[in-house]
């Protein structure tokens, strides 16, 4: 497997603040990986360092084995970008948008009318080729983006938060297209805040926060290197008080990597070790007096993972 | 040997092939752009409906501008009769201080003249308002609609982008010029304006366009929102047309006030603003043009621009130092036809420059302002007598200085578009000191992302 993804200590910094922070990456080629976080975490900043809209402050990034910094315009050849908030040109057919990134690309009339047809009906719009862009729906529209970063057949897809603002449908028929892109042999880079949609298709995952890269790796790797047994829910009886008092217990006790509270008396506990710790902390939080009507594992995902790791900090702080 | 040959050869082809490269995705910047632009500014009916309310616009104000000049015309001949001896008083071409002289030549001569410079200061103000109304979006519009970062990540060149930009804007204002030539031509019919005259005032106004299109794009590249670029781009054409002159005329004010000796006012070469100033003023090169065509020779234009140069447009050496304050008691050559730096052929038929014509006696000092002073004796008919303004004297130069006001902001506007998208001069981070014998060749300056 080759890589073809690698970014190198890469840092973006605006005055004071820093928005990417030394981010080391290494993405496989074919693989469909997941760049998670919350709002403000350095995502959006990271793929636009890598699309080459942005000049890195420091640090470097290789995509296809052309650098960032030295060689943009090859990195341009090989990737298409679809940005998180993408406009539409008014007054401009479906056919004519592809049409248009034909011609930046240089790409042959001929070329262009096949490319034109073959991407239609991959992103399903063949029969939306004479409408004005703009009158497209949002998951339409979305489509055609996607369509458009594809028109030069780029071995790299950088797809930033591609699936905001879709329905459970469009989200659905998005995840069918990417998969059939990753059988077509493409690395896909996704940034999402949205961990359910990556869940299923990612390989693997980066989780970055406050510009810092977290974790990375296969999604099984980091679960391993967080060493997280398991997430458990505990329903906490009695007023809101109790509910807080029952969470500083918990987060008081061994091997427990964080409590999130929930409405409802809910508590989410990330748990070390096997379902002996889990019996450890059961009592401990019974000793300490806590009055619980469940306490059960939830179902271990990549978002009760996501919250455990990006809230961490806070609760050993 | 042959290696090296070899290596030099594959370098050449690689070198070759990078320029190649860069000029395709050069030219591809521009077709593509502006064939999408295009596409999207002529769709519909709405580039119609403008260039036809645009052509009527003008054809409205020249049928007025004839209306006019040939009511006033009637008027001045019933108030003076005919032929009773006088010349008649001065009497509108454009704008308003030409003279004919009492026959249908004249007059025809003064409509010509004023049609034409009329079409040319509406075609210009037009100019000056869509050219940048057309190019203040064109980048802001996309950083606003976000689909900048859609074309950044294409391998087009910038340059190729903003060309392409720039270029389908002018397409349009370029088709409404043209278009406005038809309409123009009606001054044949009237004379005073010769082709070469509107050739002249097309050149000039596509000058225009560029050079204002430009500035519109520039701002669009440098602004962040449309509606900043839009208002920054039209105070910069305000100032360009009315601040430029107030503040020309203010320095000569000022320059004048501390040069003239006595009362009477001297126009030396120290005591003028600098022409400069107002060579980015199109209503001031539109004047030099129409001052050009004035049917007579004493016109307000002429006297402004001749202020602004600090030519005479009397031929004569001595009326130099005496303009413009002496000006209004100079002698008028008599000469009706197209004035406009004409030379009057003498006998011999050779036609004389200003500069060579022999001094002409000045009368200005004995006549009361106001006053049509006799030729003096020696003007005759076989003294050569240059007369009129001297052509092409300041357009020109403003032409250029709109054309290349163009090139350097669409250059300065393909920088802004995007950070990644700069030259960048790369400078060694470290240079080891090098023992002083050995003669290193200069640093190839690495331009990257040239185009």
């Amino acid at each position: 497997m080759s890589i073809a993804v690698r970014t190198d200590g890469l840092t973006k910094r605006y005055g004071r603040s820093t928005a990417v922070a030394g981010v080391q990456l290494e993405i496989e080629s074919g693989e469909i990986f997941g760049l998670v976080g919350p709002n403000g975490a350095g995502k959006t900043t990271t793929l636009r360092m890598l699309a080459t809209l942005l000049p890195p402050t420091a640090g470097d990034a290789e995509i296809g084995g052309h650098s960032v910094r030295r060689d943009p315009d090859g990195v341009r050849t090989v990737i298409g970008y679809m940005p998180d908030t993408f406009g539409v040109y008014d007054d401009m057919r479906v056919w004519e948008y592809l049409d248009f990134f034909g011609r930046c690309y240089g790409m042959t009339a001929a070329r262009r009318r096949q490319m034109i047809g073959d991407l239609l009906e991959l992103v399903d719009l063949a029969d939306k080729k004479g409408e004005y862009v703009q009158d497209l729906s949002r998951g339409m529209q979305q489509r055609l983006c996607l369509a458009h970063a594809l028109v030069h057949d780029p071995q790299v897809l950088l797809l930033d938060e591609p699936a905001s603002g879709l329905d459970p449908r469009a989200r659905v028929e998005l995840r069918e297209l990417l998969r059939e892109l990753r059988a077509l042999g493409k690395t896909i880079l996704i940034s999402s805040h949205i961990l359910p949609e990556l869940e299923e298709l990612c390989t693997s995952v980066a989780i970055i926060d406050h510009g810092r890269l977290l974790a990375s790796g296969r999604v099984e790797d980091i679960a391993d290197r967080f060493r997280v047994g398991g997430v458990y829910r505990a329903n906490v009886l009695g007023s809101d008080e109790k509910v807080g008092h029952a969470e500083q217990i918990f987060a008081g006790l061994k091997d427990v990597v964080s409590v999130v509270r929930r409405p409802g008396g809910l508590l989410e506990l990330a748990l070390r070790g096997d379902e002996n710790t889990a019996a450890t902390v059961l009592s401990g939080a019974i000793r300490g007096g806590v009055k619980l009507s469940s306490f059960a594992p939830a179902a271990s995902d990549l978002e009760e993972l996501f919250l455990q790791i990006t809230n961490t900090p806070e609760v050993h702080a | 040997m042959t290696a090296l040959a070899a290596g030099l050869a594959q370098r050449g082809g690689r070198i070759g092939g990078r320029v190649g490269h860069a000029l395709g995705r050069f030219w591809s910047g521009i077709s593509a752009v502006s064939i999408k632009e295009l596409r999207g500014r002529m769709r519909g009916r709405r580039a119609f409906v403008v260039l036809t309310i645009y052509l009527l616009l003008l054809g409205l104000f020249a049928f007025a501008i004839y209306v006019y000049l040939k009511q006033q015309a009637a008027t001045t001949l019933i108030n003076n009769g005919f032929g009773n001896g006088f010349p008649p008083p001065d009497f509108g071409g454009f704008p308003g201080t030409g003279q004919t002289l009492g026959n249908g030549t004249a007059l025809s001569a003064g409509i010509g003249h004023g049609i034409f410079g009329g079409l040319l200061i509406l075609e210009t103000l037009l100019v000056l308002v869509l050219a940048p109304a057309f190019t203040t979006g064109a980048i802001s519009l996309e950083r606003e609609k976000q689909t900048l970062d859609l074309l950044v990540t294409t391998p087009l060149s910038t340059l190729g982008i903003v060309i392409g930009k720039l270029f389908s804007a002018l397409v349009y204002v370029f088709l409404l010029i043209i278009a406005s030539i038809p309409l123009a031509s009606l001054v044949f019919v009237f004379g005073a304006v010769g082709p070469d005259d509107l050739v002249r005032a097309y050149l000039f106004l596509f000058a225009l366009a560029f050079g204002m299109g430009a500035l519109g794009l520039f701002v669009s590249a440098l602004v962040r929102r449309t509606q900043t670029a839009t208002v920054l781009t039209f105070v910069l054409v305000l100032v360009l047309s009315i601040g430029t002159a107030a503040a020309h005329q203010f320095w000569q004010v000022a320059a004048r006030s501390t040069s003239s000796s006595s009362g009477l006012l001297l126009t030396s070469r120290s005591g003028r603003a600098p022409e400069a100033l107002l060579w980015l003023n199109p209503f001031v090169a539109d004047l030099d043009m129409v001052c050009a065509t004035a049917p007579d020779t004493y016109h307000l234009s002429c006297e402004y621009v001749s202020g602004v140069t600090g030519r005479p447009y009397f031929g004569s050496p001595t009326n130099t130092q005496t303009f413009p304050g002496v000006l209004k008691g100079a002698p008028v050559p008599s000469v009706p036809f197209r004035g406009g730096g004409g030379v009057i052929v003498n006998d011999s038929g050779a036609g004389v420059a200003p500069e060579t014509a022999p001094p002409v006696p000045v009368a200005g000092v004995d006549c009361a302002p106001n006053v049509r002073c006799a030729m003096p004796p020696e003007t005759g008919a076989n003294q050569a007598l240059s007369f009129g303004f001297p052509r092409d004297t300041f357009w020109p130069k403003s032409a250029t200085a709109f054309l290349v006001l163009g090139v350097v902001l669409t250059l300065l506007a393909s920088q802004l578009v995007s950070p990644t998208r700069r030259l960048r001069i790369s400078r060694p981070k470290f240079r080891r000191p090098q023992p002083p014998k050995t003669i290193e060749p200069d640093e190839p300056v690495a331009v990257e992302n040239a185009s």
